[in-house]
């Protein structure tokens, strides 16, 4: 009888937590919107997303973000392609090749990584990448997408990686155990059982990457450039939209026409990375209907 | 064992909740109006704002605090308290629209306030404390500090707004290499300053770098050989042997010219207040508006006003 009471005593507290957290998410969302309505109202939604000029303060007054979306999607997928490679192989090693003692001596160092302040990394790249491409490659300025997209994926690659892990160790030694037992070799079951089996975590770890890299702000408003030009290339500066609402939002005259707009500028952030990550988990799921 | 456990998961998250609780009960009154004879007691002083000035104010804080130590030190009147006063930065727009919600009791401003911003402050206090130049700061290294250390305002206006991309352009004897403008985030204290002084108008380049602080911004400068960009005078005196600064139609920005106000490419240094400040508050408006405050604002390379 107590522990029934205990049961559900836990249950409702559990209950009202995880319901307070999806509320203050919605409520967030619910004020951003608020405070970018009437820029909606002003612009229609297409032209803000494909308006390439961005003059927020001195007339004409314009409100476009397409620069800045666009080099959001050059930081955040170029980030993906550097470290996903790494990533997963170094996250196939540590579940199914590395040594015991390695693994354990990788593993913490993977998580205090994580641990590192985004602060941090954008000063070393400002310090280090940015001059060792102005000194390398002998261009006036280092700063580039490209510069900022290494440091992201630096920032991301232990996420995909201790994401990734934990799935390739939840696959159960059974299966792994009777595909060698046919007799095939280890890097065959590693690639054809394994990989497949937990491809869905590591997707989502993959989409967990991006979301962090598209939203990240403080390494890549120290090392993209902030220039308002559409970025041609990936080694072009841009701007990035968090970089933009993190540059511009302290200026801003409160619930002015430019406040708003950066609102606006962060609404189209969150649906972005929102939209990515939902497509992703659609990717996952169709998959895995074919599959069975 | 289990069930222990389980117990103290819920009693964790019941005094989560109530801390919650608690937590929401007193913000609620601190945001209502302040009713009774006596104010929260409210030991310390919140400033913040413009990055060019908070570093001003920390120094003077500083000083004012080793000096005096307790609040009755100052005035007989005060309490005996220790003095506590925060200073913060995060730029002019930032110090305004803090100090009207009531985050500091003392905002920042290194700007011209505007007619909304002065409407909503109408119940307080506006100081100016000093002002401020921007200077056209280049690399020394960069061969224009011996070639032709002074450009026209023309010239100026066509490298902000991207007319200009080469050195050589401005001068056949500089290099043939792109010049990296760096400019403060639009809409900011300073960018709108260097708008009504020098583009009038004109967009800046989309070519050109934002930098979030006027502080990094220098860094840019001192570290580009190529760079330009408009730089407090307070930065190029504190760093004189990394950034040179280019004279405008001829007009170098000197002390003497600046006071005179014949380099005016310059803004307003502003402390702002949004009601009557409070005794303590007013004390150390006092002291910043003191020749000692000044010596401050000089010291740091700025144009005290006095």
């Amino acid at each position: 009888m107590n522990r029934t009471i205990t049961n559900t005593f836990i249950k409702i507290v559990s209950f009202v937590i995880a319901f307070t957290c999806s509320l203050l998410i919605i409520a967030v969302f619910l004020f951003i919107l608020r405070e970018s309505l009437p820029i909606w109202q002003m612009t229609n939604p297409l032209a803000f997303i494909s308006g390439r000029e961005w003059s927020p303060v001195f007339e004409p007054i314009q409100f476009g973000i397409a620069p800045m979306l666009a080099s959001t999607l050059w930081v955040a997928f170029g980030a993906l392609i550097i470290a996903v490679p790494i990533a997963l192989s170094c996250a196939i090693f540590l579940a199914e090749y590395a040594p015991d003692w390695l693994a354990r001596l990788l593993r913490p160092v993977l998580n205090i990584i994580t641990g590192i302040p985004s602060v941090v990394y954008g000063f070393l790249g400002a310090a280090v990448l940015v001059k060792f491409f102005e000194v390398r490659f002998q261009v006036a300025s280092g700063e580039s997408l490209f510069a900022a997209s290494i440091v992201l994926a630096f920032m991301v690659v232990p996420y995909i990686v201790v994401n990734s892990e934990s799935a390739l160790r939840a696959v159960p030694e059974e299966f792994k155990l009777s595909a060698l037992a046919t007799g095939v070799s280890k890097p065959y079951v590693t690639m054809k059982v394994v990989v497949p089996m937990a491809k869905r975590g590591m997707l989502g770890s993959i989409a967990l990457a991006f979301g962090r890299a598209a939203g990240e702000t403080m390494a890549v408003l120290m090392i993209a450039g902030n220039v308002l030009r559409f970025p041609e290339s990936w080694f072009s500066r841009g701007e990035p939209l968090s970089a933009l609402i993190a540059l511009e939002l302290g200026s801003a005259a409160p619930h002015s026409s430019h406040y708003q707009g950066l609102f606006a500028a962060g609404l189209v952030l969150i649906a972005v990375v929102t939209i990515i990550n939902i497509s992703i988990n659609y990717l996952v799921k169709r998959n895995e209907l074919v599959k069975y | 064992m289990k069930r222990k456990n389980l117990l103290i998961v819920g009693l964790i998250s019941l005094l989560m909740m109530a801390l919650l609780a608690v937590a929401g009960c007193s913000s609620d009154n601190a945001e209502a109006p302040e009713g009774g004879a006596t104010p929260p007691a409210d030991t310390s002083i919140r400033i913040g704002g413009s990055s060019t000035l908070s570093p001003i104010i920390a120094k003077c804080a500083d000083n004012f605090t080793e000096e005096f130590k307790t609040w009755d030190k100052v005035d007989a009147n005060l309490p005996a308290e220790n003095i506590v006063i925060f200073v913060s930065t995060g730029g002019s727009g930032f110090g305004v629209k803090s100090t009207i919600d009531g985050t500091f009791d003392l905002g920042l401003v290194a700007r011209t306030l505007k007619d909304e911003e002065k409407a909503e402050l109408e119940g307080g206090q506006t100081n100016q404390i000093g002002s401020d130049v921007l200077t056209i700061a280049v690399n020394p290294n960069n061969p224009i500090t011996t070639i032709k250390p002074d450009i026209s305002r023309e010239e100026l206006k066509n490298i902000f707004a991207g007319e200009i991309t080469t050195w050589n352009q401005l001068d056949p004897a500089l290099p043939d290499k792109a010049i990296i403008v760096a400019v403060r985030d639009l809409g900011g204290g300073a960018s709108e300053v260097f708008d009504t002084a020098v583009m009038k108008g004109t967009p800046i380049s989309k070519d050109a770098q934002q930098i979030p602080s006027m502080g990094a911004l220098a860094g840019k400068v001192m570290e580009n050989d190529m760079a330009i960009g408009y730089v407090s005078s307070g930065l190029v005196n504190q760093n004189a042997d990394k950034l040179f600064a280019l004279s405008i139609d001829g007009i170098a920005p000197t002390l003497e010219n600046i006071k005179s106000g014949e380099y005016d490419i310059g803004r307003p240094l502003l402390i702002i207040t949004k009601s009557e400040p409070t005794a303590k508050q007013q004390a150390f408006l006092d002291y910043l508006m003191s020749d000692k405050g000044f010596a401050v604002v000089e010291d740091l390379g700025y144009i005290p006003n006095n």
